[in-house]
């Protein structure tokens, strides 16, 4: 074990006196300082944003004068989606999704203004973030420094005084690959230093900011192992060097933007105005509320005027339209929950395959395991949308209600002819304080976690794989003597 | 009228400021075979460098052929054949395809015969026409090389210690196909350590020191060709 | 010519060479496959919308009955179609919709919608011609030609080749001229195809491979630079890596959050809150006041705008279209910082001239951010002619059946309005 200590030092050291390892040291530490401070500043400031537009918008709603309900229907609110506990530290797809829905009678609308669409055209692929800078930057930096350390000493001959002796080919590795581990961490520390942050800010986030540390490190590792065998296995440092940026290049640049590309492919998502289409295909079909004479509102109204043993729906102990609202929002609702839940489905198959490449590219694991701890991920978007969605229809059948309740149904049949009927269907502007705010709560830290399983697993099956990598190469220094 | 191959006059080379060759005067006819000796760093291969061009000199004169490197490089470097002291070759391609592929880059593509008939000339086994150079010993290394030169049929041959870390069969070998390319009407100039491989087959020797030819011996008929004793003392003195 | 054959057989009898320009070649296929599929999806997408439209309206005729609820419940389709380079740079259309349904009212509570997508997919960006040129094709060209010399110099051939007559044209000259031109037909080949098969303009074709073609040549400028200067090919290598990481990556990151830090962009989300607010407040405020000012808009229409104390279309539209006046300001200053980011981004562009050739690319194909914006421009024009068109039907009080349905202006993806 000594001898793995001894060579790790030897590394280190001269890591330590080689400027080119200085330097790429320093600008990483510089770029993840950078990308810690300003993600941390823009995700406070965009989440302060939202948290002010919430209560501004649910005060909107409370302060709106006495109205005939349906027209508050139509006035609707907004739900914006918040900042999710480590967005600061991987802000995910928040860019990429809207982050506002207006919710309203009879429509599900799309969450609209994302960060991605208000940029210029510079950079698709990611913002400056910590996890980006762990995700993307770090194994490079690793590579630069790492791709010689076994090769050189090939080339120097000097491999061949290690074994005279006495150190054994794993040490050998192992010492090598100590020493990256220890440039790795030192890599780390500012994005762990701003996950560390946002857990004494966040305390029930702890477990979470622990097991992404976990992840990276288990990523990064993958990168040490992979980097020390190449480096063994290469006929030359320069060889090991071109084969680790090739490796780097296809992991963290090509296959998760094929990933991306070949999933959408793979499972096409309808679009909005299929879906729309569609939904207005089966309403027609279903039940029609323009149409007099369909015959789902006919029967529904027959059913209504029998129960109450009525002869017409002005008889009835409450205002019809009202209930005639409420029964179509149920009809829409339930179309927009079957639709949401078929296109969630396709997204969630499209992202699964993404979680498969993660085989291909452990980049695509470790990123998915990151968005899914800091809440920023397509699962959390969808559970907000079907937060605002279960909202919306709470809060519309509410006024549904209160339409058929508040307002009289000859006023409210009059109001079109008649002023005065129409000023007796404005109804108090207490009523809109009975609607409750909206709120929307990340998935709980253990639900995270167990979404994180998975990523971890391919992480873990990937480490192994790396260490029978760096095995064989283990095995070939001690058989060709270096 | 006819120039001799390669003619050398108070030839200077500078190298970061310091004057390697000071002065340097030789003229080679064809047919000769001329030993540079000298210790490290006497300027041996800054002499070589300088005819090949990859130098410029800072005062004398040099024609290859009666052409300046200064002025016609292409011309000269197209009369000039030259073995580096590593020969080293493109080691994923076979003895033919690099012998191929190197006289296309120099412009004078030969048959497949002529190839076949140089390396029977050269005593290139002929098992390893078609291996991959990577698999080459340092002499079928140079035997590869040699190959190429008389297939490259220029009237200067320049060698930088062709018999560096040849076995010394080999090394025998090697004098007596400098010998036949002689015979031939090539012109050989070759720096190198090996004295005694000089005295075998070397016309004159010359030996460098401090940047010029310090002094200068010529074959004599018959057996001893050299006196070897002059040679090693001469030799010693400079080192 | 024969210079050129001859390092052609050399390239090919690099194992290492082959495979990277393979998989190059690979790439561009790919990219040029899955561009094309992305574009065809756009396509099927708006003629699906078109083809659905007819249902729409069929439905809406059975139930209009004045030009009110026409305008009201018919909603127009808007579509930006992808243009014929559009297969080889998507730019962003994956976060734009292409599609967007419009109506007579409020516009700045429409314009802002998203098309359903993955934001998962989006996030690592597209995978399309553009990016295996820009990105992916750097790296093949330096692990092609960061070795040129100092690989022949560590094999010890360096000087025997330099002593060659005419090394510096017949062999260096030739052997970059084969490699590049390796990489440029990786790239242009799969490029060429899908330009027969997407029917691009010759013209238009040529000036984009123009830039592929540039782009290779700027790499190999710098590529070549560091090969000359350079000894070792290991620190070649990794200076070239890094340079290509700091001009593609880490550079256009670092501009991108200084864009954004220094152009603001104002609030959308309060913005369509602003617009909801005035519209709906509409309903309170006193008509005449409401008509007033949407007189001063639309003063033809003086005539006929009389309404009654009770609910009328005329009063209706007049305070939507008033909600959009209200924050047309707030709108286009929305608009303009947007413009403005995507214009420093292409001053940022010039400095860094990869990120300066992806964004030509994605301009040349009309799917940068000024294209969206265009399209924005086009919806809003077109909403313009929508309303006046019932405008007209509402003053004048004429009557509006499923035959003036049929009159309803359609958008023209080219001009909009």
């Amino acid at each position: 074990m000594s001898q793995v200590f001894t060579i790790a030092g030897a590394e280190l050291r001269l890591m330590l006196r080689s400027r080119l390892a200085i330097v790429g040291v320093a600008t990483l530490l510089l770029l993840s300082a950078i990308a810690a401070v300003t993600s941390a500043t823009q995700m406070a400031a965009a989440a302060k944003m939202r948290a002010e537009a919430q209560i501004a918008t649910d005060q909107q709603f409370k302060s709106q004068p006495d109205r005939h309900p349906h027209r508050m229907v139509h006035y609707g609110t907004y739900a914006l989606r918040p900042v999710g506990p480590l967005a600061a530290f991987d802000p995910g797809v928040d860019a990429f999704t809207g982050t506002v829905v207006f919710l309203e009678g009879h429509r599900q609308n799309s969450a609209t203004f994302g960060a991605a669409r208000e940029s210029s055209d510079l950079v698709r692929f990611g913002q400056l973030t910590p996890a980006f800078v762990l995700q993307t930057l770090a194994p490079l930096l690793l590579v630069f420094l790492g791709f010689a350390s076994v090769a050189r000493e090939r080339e120097r001959g000097s491999l061949r005084a290690l074994a005279a002796h006495g150190a054994t080919a794993w040490a050998i590795l192992s010492g090598k690959a100590l020493a990256l581990c220890a440039a790795a961490a030192l890599a780390m520390a500012p994005a762990f230093a701003a996950l560390g942050w946002a857990a004494i800010q966040q305390p029930a986030e702890a477990g979470i900011a622990l097991l992404t540390a976990l992840s990276y490190s288990g990523y990064l590792l993958i990168w040490v192992l992979v980097i020390t065998a190449v480096s063994a296995l290469a006929a030359s440092a320069q060889g090991a060097l071109v084969t680790l940026i090739a490796i780097w290049a296809v992991v963290v640049v090509l296959v998760p933007r094929a990933a991306a590309a070949w999933a959408g492919v793979a499972e096409p998502l309808p679009s909005r105005v299929d879906t729309e289409f569609a939904i207005a295909a089966d309403l027609r079909r279903i039940g029609d509320s323009h149409n007099p004479n369909d015959p789902h509102f006919a029967e529904f109204k027959a059913k209504l005027l029998q129960k109450y043993g009525v002869g017409k729906v002005e008889d009835l102990p409450f205002n019809y339209r009202g209930v005639l609202a409420q029964e179509g929002e149920r009809l829409t609702s339930q179309l927009f929950k079957d639709y949401a839940a078929r296109a969630g489905a396709i997204q969630l198959a499209q992202s699964d395959r993404l979680t498969a490449l993660g085989l291909i590219s452990p980049a695509l694991a470790v990123r998915r395991a990151s968005m899914v701890g800091a809440a920023t991920d397509l699962r959390t978007h969808l559970a907000f949308l079907e937060t605002a969605e279960a909202y919306r229809y709470n809060m519309v059948q509410k006024l549904n209600a209160l339409q058929a309740t508040a307002v009289s149904g000859a006023d409210d049949s009059a109001r079109s002819k008649d002023p005065i009927a129409e000023r007796r269907t404005r109804i108090s502007a207490d009523f809109w304080k009975e609607v409750p705010d909206f709120r929307f709560d990340a998935p709980t830290a253990s639900r995270r976690a167990a979404g994180m399983i998975p990523s971890l697993a391919v992480l873990a099956l990937w480490i192994a794989l790396a260490l029978a990598l760096m095995m064989i190469a283990s095995r070939r220094l001690e058989r060709n003597g270096a | 009228m006819t120039h001799p191959v390669l003619s050398i006059d108070q030839l200077v080379v500078e190298r970061g400021g310091r004057r390697i060759v000071d002065g340097l005067s030789l003229t080679l006819e064809a047919g000769e075979i001329y030993a540079l000796l000298g210790g490290n760093g006497a300027g041996k291969s800054t002499t070589l460098f300088a005819i090949l061009g990859f130098l410029e000199r800072s005062g004398g004169t040099l024609t290859v052929g009666g052409q300046d490197p200064a002025g016609q490089l292409d011309a000269v470097r197209a009369q000039i054949a030259y073995l580096p002291e590593n020969v080293a070759l493109y080691d994923h391609l076979t003895a033919r395809e690099n012998v191929d592929y190197l006289l296309k880059v120099a412009d004078c593509p030969r048959s497949r015969a002529d190839v076949e008939a140089a390396f029977g000339s050269v005593g290139l086994a002929a098992n390893a026409w078609d291996m991959r150079a990577g698999r080459f010993s340092k002499g079928m290394r140079q035997k590869t090389a040699i190959a190429l030169a008389m297939l490259r049929d220029t009237p200067l041959l320049l060698l930088d210690e062709p018999t560096s870390g040849l076995d010394p069969a080999a090394a025998a070998d090697f004098h007596k196909l400098l010998e036949t390319l002689a015979a031939r009407g090539v012109a050989v100039l070759m720096v190198t350590h090996d004295l005694l491989g000089a005295a075998d087959t070397a016309d004159r020797i010359g030996l460098i020191a401090g940047g010029r030819i310090a002094s200068e011996w010529f074959a004599q008929p018959g057996e001893p060709r050299f006196d070897l004793n002059a040679l090693h003392s001469g030799f010693a003195r400079v080192r | 010519m024969t210079h050129i054959l001859r390092e052609m057989w050399l390239l090919g009898r690099s194992r290492s060479a082959i495979w990277a320009l393979l998989l190059l070649a690979v790439c561009a296929s790919a990219s040029v496959a899955l561009g094309l599929a992305s574009v065809a999806r756009d396509r099927a997408v708006i003629d699906r919308m078109l083809a659905g439209q007819v249902a729409e309206e069929a439905a809406l005729a059975a139930f209009v009955e004045d030009a009110g609820s026409g305008a009201y419940y018919g909603f127009q389709p808007t579509w930006d179609p992808p243009s014929d380079l559009a297969f080889a740079a998507l730019g962003s259309r994956d976060i734009a919709p292409a599609v967007l349904r419009v109506r007579a009212l409020a516009l700045e509570g429409q314009i802002y919608e998203n098309e359903s997508s993955n934001p998962e997919l989006a996030l690592p960006g597209r995978f399309d011609l553009a990016f295996v040129a820009v990105y992916v094709a750097p790296l093949v060209l330096i692990a092609l030609l960061h070795d040129l010399w100092s690989g022949e110099r560590e094999a010890g051939r360096y000087h025997a080749l330099a002593a060659l007559p005419r090394a510096r044209r017949r062999l260096w000259t030739s052997r970059v001229a084969v490699r590049l031109a390796g990489v440029l037909v990786a790239l242009l080949l799969p490029f060429g195809i899908g330009a027969l098969m997407a029917g691009t303009a010759p013209l238009r074709a040529l000036g984009f491979a123009g830039l592929i073609t540039l782009v290779c040549l700027l790499w190999t400028a710098i590529v070549l630079v560091v090969a000359r200067l350079g000894v070792r090919s290991a620190v070649n290598a990794a200076s070239l890596a890094a340079v290509w990481f700091a001009l593609t990556l880490v550079a256009p990151a670092g501009v991108n959050l200084a864009i954004n830090a220094g152009v603001p962009v104002p609030d959308g989300a309060a913005l369509a809150r602003e617009n909801r607010e005035y519209v709906h407040a509409g309903w309170d405020r006193p008509r005449d006041r409401t008509m007033r000012d949407f007189l001063k808009v639309y003063p033809q229409h003086e005539a006929g705008s009389a309404i009654p104390p009770t609910f009328h279309w005329k009063w209706y539209f007049a305070f939507q279209h008033l909600g959009d006046l209200h924050v047309a300001e707030q709108s286009q200053a929305y608009r303009d910082g947007i413009a403005r980011r995507a214009e420093m981004g292409r001053i940022a562009g010039w400095v860094l001239p990869p990120a300066g050739l992806a964004q030509a690319m994605s301009a040349m194909a009309g799917t940068d951010v000024t294209a969206q914006l265009d399209y924005q421009m086009r919806i809003r024009a077109y909403h313009q002619r929508l309303r006046e068109f019932y405008y007209d039907y509402l003053f004048s009080e004429k009557p509006f059946g499923p035959q003036e349905l049929a009159r309803v202006p359609r958008f023209d993806p080219a001009i909009g309005g």
